[in-house]
């Protein structure tokens, strides 16, 4: 903080936190290697490479709910329109992976600016209810609509063919994953950073202020919400290929409701934290509860796990569990505060 | 748009017969009057007066019922604001601080600043996702202004600091250079000095004019300290109840029979 600080140390400081996220991404892609070693059973793979998923998809509605000060309840219905497209287009149709991708990502903003043109005209918290509303008439498509979603029998695809000819496995679509983690950890970093992550921030903050600075309410409440969705349609098509099945009855309001929870438990407004929520809320009961003595037989334990801790965060951690350490440490030591630790 | 034309060549806001009512409470009552460029302007009213309402109505946060309201832009055009969108009025050169503070607490201060010029960033979206050199360039120059501004403000020392937290007195020096990111041609300052001490508002007056024929823009203010208004602005306009009841230097307004009365009350009131 003082003046004594050379180069280096102000390098370090000033550095964007790509390397940090980059990392992370090396590190998990080396899971694969240890599933093949049997050092990792296959199961948590699965869990690990969902967890990922919703984190692309809390990523997008952290940025709805922490930026802009919009709540959607819609987010599943989004995610499961991406992998019905998905699926439809790579094993009817059977279009290229990445044509599949793009359109399946573009169908959902579609929809999005649609649902936002009529709600987000009125008061903020309208795009909740006809996001809610949305989500379910998906959810009533995906059964009804047989030709194309195979109603309650559930949809399968297969694992992504890139370019043509690169046909990955599980491993490998794991790994593919992990790098557009990163990528979506690496762009929503630039984006909270822009003139239009201020812009979201100052409609949250102060919706006269907002207006007072020239920016288009609800251009931009529009734009939060494409992109949301964009995540969720995105994630949908990650989970439709590695999943490989998917099922009308995934996409229900308790998903949309667990990506929030993630968002409130990790960190609001904070990346690392987005992934450390939906690591609790979809990895913990997995991974750790249901491998508990006695009690991990329960049915509804991750409910009730995931409802105990939303609200002991909620008293003494609002700002999310990422911040539990620098709370820590500002009580030992006393640190001044830092600046911009909502941002990373 | 209006063929009006402003008169004066030198006239940078008129206001026409400006009204505008809340259910049955008329809140400004065909009010006129004109700002001439380089002008510190000031309005004044007991409580309740309409003054803020008068703001409010100039940049279209509310839509007056009747009446124009003249604008000489950065372009030498002149419009009426009336029926414009809100968001689009600061673009035109008109910029306002408010009553009650508003800053965006989970930013730093200079991001607090940047927020001012928001219209001139103009990357694209995709630009900004993937940190295009066009974006990081714009930020680049935006944010060496910004310091600029800091400096001038004597803000610099606390530009990466969050404004949650920051006194009073600086969250309103922090709001006051918001205003200069924008060029504007006019800025309306909604009680700027309220809650500051006797040196804080001293320093402002000082600060206020120092703007003034740096940025060589008009300024319109509402204050209730007569002395800072009578210290600072040129000429005054005096309002109650929505009405106009005088306009002149400040030392006519203060010896005015018609704003006395409206100030103080009749003396028969007291007999």
């Amino acid at each position: 903080m003082k003046k004594k600080d050379n180069k280096l140390v102000m390098w370090y400081k000033n550095k964007k936190p790509y390397s940090s996220y980059i990392l992370f991404g090396i590190i998990l892609s080396v899971l694969p290697i240890l599933v093949e070693l049997k050092a990792l059973k296959y199961s948590y793979l699965t869990t690990i490479a969902s967890i990922l998923i919703y984190s692309i998809v809390g990523l997008g509605l952290n940025i709805l709910l922490g930026y802009s000060g919009l709540i959607s309840l819609g987010t599943a219905g989004f995610m499961g329109l991406g992998t019905y497209l998905s699926a439809y287009l790579t094993a009817d149709l059977n279009l290229p992976f990445e044509l599949a991708l793009l359109i399946s990502i573009a169908v959902p903003i579609l929809v999005g600016i649609l649902t936002g043109l009529v709600s987000l005209r009125i008061e903020g918290f309208y795009l909740a209810i006809a996001t809610l509303a949305i989500s379910e008439i998906f959810r009533k498509v995906f059964v009804e609509f047989e030709v194309v979603t195979n109603g309650f029998s559930g949809k399968k695809a297969d694992y992504p063919t890139l370019l043509g000819f690169i046909e990955l496995g599980r491993n490998g679509t794991f790994i593919l994953i992990v790098a557009i983690l990163v990528v979506i950890m690496i762009i929503t970093y630039n984006l909270i950073n822009s003139y239009t992550g201020r812009a979201f921030l100052t409609m949250r903050g102060s919706e006269s202020a907002a207006k007072a600075m020239g920016i288009n309410i609800y251009k931009y409440r529009l734009l939060s919400f494409a992109i949301t969705v964009a995540y969720a349609g995105l994630g949908g098509v990650l989970y439709m290929h590695f999943v490989k099945y998917t099922y009308p009855d995934t996409w229900t309001l308790l998903l949309s409701l667990n990506i929030l929870a993630a968002i409130v438990i990790g960190g609001i407004r904070s990346i690392p934290g987005t992934i450390l929520g939906s690591f609790v809320v979809f990895g913990v009961p997995d991974l750790i509860l249901k491998r508990l003595p006695i009690i991990g037989q329960f049915d509804g334990l991750a409910y009730i796990f995931n409802g105990v801790l939303i609200v002991l965060v909620v008293l003494f951690y609002p700002t999310g569990l990422i911040h539990v350490k620098e709370k820590f440490k500002r009580k030992n030591t006393k640190l001044q505060k830092e600046e911009g630790s909502y941002s990373e | 748009m209006s063929n009006e034309t402003v008169k004066s060549k030198d006239l940078v806001l008129k206001i026409e017969d400006l009204s505008i009512a809340f259910g049955g409470l008329k809140a400004v009552d065909s009010l006129s009057f004109e700002i001439k460029e380089k002008e510190i302007f000031g309005l004044i009213g007991p409580n309740g007066a309409g003054k803020t309402t008068v703001f409010n109505c100039i940049t279209q946060f509310y839509k007056p019922d009747q009446g124009k309201v003249l604008f000489k832009g950065n372009n030498g055009e002149i419009e009426n604001l009336v029926g414009q969108k809100t968001h689009e009025i600061i673009s035109k050169g008109l910029v306002r601080t408010f009553q009650n503070i508003e800053l965006i607490k989970e930013l730093s201060v200079i991001d607090n600043l940047l927020i001012g010029s928001h219209i001139e960033f103009k990357a694209s979206v995709l630009s900004q996702l993937l940190r295009l050199p066009k974006a990081r360039k714009e930020e680049e120059v935006l944010r060496k202004k910004a310091e600029e501004i800091l400096k001038y403000m004597d803000l610099y020392d606390i530009k990466d600091q969050l404004v949650g937290g920051q006194p009073y007195g600086i969250l309103k020096r922090i709001e006051l250079a918001r205003t200069l990111m924008c060029n504007p041609k006019l800025i309306i300052l909604d009680e700027p000095a309220a809650g500051l001490n006797e040196a804080e508002t001293i320093a402002l007056i000082e600060k206020v004019r120092d703007i003034r024929d740096r940025y060589n823009c008009s300024i319109l203010l509402v204050e209730h300290d007569m002395k800072f208004v009578s210290d600072l602005c040129d000429r005054v306009c005096a309002i109650s109840f929505g009405k106009f009841l005088a306009i002149g230097t400040p030392e006519e307004i203060q010896n005015n029979e018609k704003v006395q009365i409206a100030y103080l009350g009749k003396e028969e009131d007291y007999a």
